[in-house]
């Protein structure tokens, strides 16, 4: 009787058994799993949200709460869906907040409490999926001002090493490094809603001018 | 909190230890530093699972390249749904166009609100459980209001003056937004466009002028009294588009408007739940959605026995 895996099982709501593995996953799988399966949600989140509150402040907190949640996770694995995950944190997450607070903003609560609507995207054959997905990272990285495309194109889609951009571009490798964050942050900023390549611009041009507005 | 790096300095920064590891740059399980910035807040290792998932995510970029089609276009019910919500609109705008001349009255019952367009041009809205009556005579134009409450947008016309009885009080207006509300001992005059004047029969001359943004109780047998400024006009006439708005106002006070609505009556059965104050606009006629989201926000729990939606304080969980 002593021969049986180490299973935890875990009741949740409804009644139905979840099995899941004691053993932590690697973190690079965790990575890979919110990559996929959070991130391209969070636009859709962060709208749901804007319901909520036009302080585009509050949202971030939320959301930058959301992920610290995720990142004290062991496992990602008894998750079902990283899209109702997200919206379901972030609605506990205002909950929380809004309880806090003295006088309570409640009209919109309507929508957050109404989860059940949200809960899943409209379900895609994994093709259509696939495709909006591939446009997605396609539409990102287009975005990037030429310098910082050409980096992430090479590192991103063909797997060229800082270093040997580097060398093709005759910079330096810090260079190239600074050139990716710049590209990361442009994109981790996209990923929040549907900016259009325009605001980036501005967004860009806001850092290079040095806070000298024009306009 | 004003110490506290916003998400997006934090996010900034994530993205630059993102790359760092990314390149190989650094092993972050034994870089120092970076163990040291993750630990200075808890939002850091959020944000930093953030920028290397959208690293992994852009990454995707090359397994699905090549290997799926170019999404099709939107399929085609879609825009028919589209197009009968149109129609629909359409047609509920056809309906408000029909003008009435003859003179009238208008009753509404609970719940009900009504915009009716009059035939010079101006617009009445009513409120819940009041009756206007409306005549449109060639020198002017007499509204009625006897009972309730109702908005009237004067359509400008400086030779036919608009005049809203309501009681013993009288209430003026050439071209003018206002609001009068009937209370037992008097009106509420609350003037949102121009300036009205208002006096009670029998003192004509102590006549008193209100005007856009401000608001007047004007009693029964006394002459008009303090006329307020008030920044809540706008606020407390949300019921013309049938809504209940919320600035602070206890549970209790926002009962009460509710329950002007609805035969369905809402309860609060716990005094400190009645104290909680809110903020929100709502549909006033549903009250149910209402004490949902009282719930949800308060942690109280909705009970329905009959005509009652009894609010009380759910033992928490």
């Amino acid at each position: 009787m002593s021969g049986f895996p180490a299973l935890v099982h875990r009741i949740v709501e409804g009644g139905s058994v979840l099995k899941a593995q004691v053993s932590a996953q690697s973190r690079k799988d965790i990575v890979a799993w919110v990559g996929s399966h959070v991130l391209p949600h969070e636009a859709a989140v962060r709208a749901w949200l804007r319901r909520w509150t036009g302080r585009a402040q509050d949202i971030d907190d939320v959301i930058q709460e959301a992920y610290s949640r995720l990142a004290s996770l062991d496992s990602v694995a008894h998750i079902g869906s990283g899209r109702a995950y997200l919206f379901q944190t972030s609605r506990n997450i205002v909950l929380e907040q809004v309880r806090r607070s003295k006088i309570i903003r409640i009209d919109n609560v309507t929508d957050i409490g109404a989860l059940s609507i949200v809960d899943e995207a409209p379900p895609l054959d994994r093709v259509v999926a696939g495709a909006r997905e591939l446009q997605r990272v396609e539409q990102l990285i287009d975005q990037l001002p030429l310098k910082c495309r050409r980096v992430f194109v090479l590192r991103r889609i063909h797997g060229v090493s800082q270093r040997e951009i580097a060398g093709m571009f005759g910079i330096s490798e810090s260079a190239v490094e600074k050139l990716a964050m710049r590209g990361l942050k442009l994109i981790l900023k996209a990923m929040e809603g549907d900016n259009t390549a325009k605001e980036l611009e501005e967004d860009i041009d806001e850092h290079s001018r040095d806070r000298t507005r024009s306009r | 909190m004003s110490t506290q790096e916003t998400a997006r300095e934090v996010a900034d920064q994530a993205a630059e230890w993102a790359t760092r590891i990314d390149a190989g740059a650094i092993d972050p399980h034994t870089n120092q530093s970076l163990q040291r910035w993750l630990e200075e807040d808890s939002r850091h290792r959020g944000a930093l699972l953030r920028a290397e998932a959208a690293l992994s995510f852009l990454d995707r970029g090359r397994a699905l390249a090549g290997v799926v089609p170019k999404p099709a276009r939107r399929p085609i019910w879609i825009r028919r749904k589209l197009l009968f919500a149109g129609l629909g609109l359409a047609a509920g705008i056809a309906g408000v166009a029909i003008l009435m001349t003859a003179p009238h009255r208008y009753d509404t019952r609970v719940g009900e609100i009504r915009q009716v367009p009059l035939s010079d041009g101006s617009i009445v809205a009513i409120n819940t459980q009041s009756a206007v009556e409306v005549a449109m005579h060639p020198d002017v134009r007499e509204v009625t209001l006897t009972r309730g409450e109702a908005w009237f947008k004067v359509a400008h016309d400086k030779k036919r003056p608009f005049i809203v009885s309501a009681g013993r009080i009288r209430v003026r207006a050439v071209g003018t937004a206002f609001s009068v509300r009937r209370h037992d001992d008097g009106v509420d005059v609350q003037v949102t466009e121009g300036v009205v004047e208002t006096w009670t029969v029998g003192e004509e001359a102590r006549r008193v002028r209100v005007a856009a943004g401000s608001k007047a109780y004007v009693a029964e047998y006394e002459a008009p009294k303090a006329i307020q400024a008030s920044a809540d006009i706008e606020r407390s006439l949300a019921w013309r588009e049938g809504q209940i708005a919320l600035e602070g106002e206890t549970l209790d006070e926002a009962v009460a408007q509710f329950n002007r609505y609805n035969a369905r009556k809402l309860v609060i059965s716990d005094s400190l739940l009645a104290e909680e104050k809110l903020v929100g606009q709502f549909r006033a006629t549903e009250p149910m959605t209402f004490a949902e989201a009282v719930a949800t926000t308060l942690g109280a729990s909705v009970t329905q026995e009959g005509d009652t939606i009894r609010l009380s304080r759910a033992a928490r969980h």
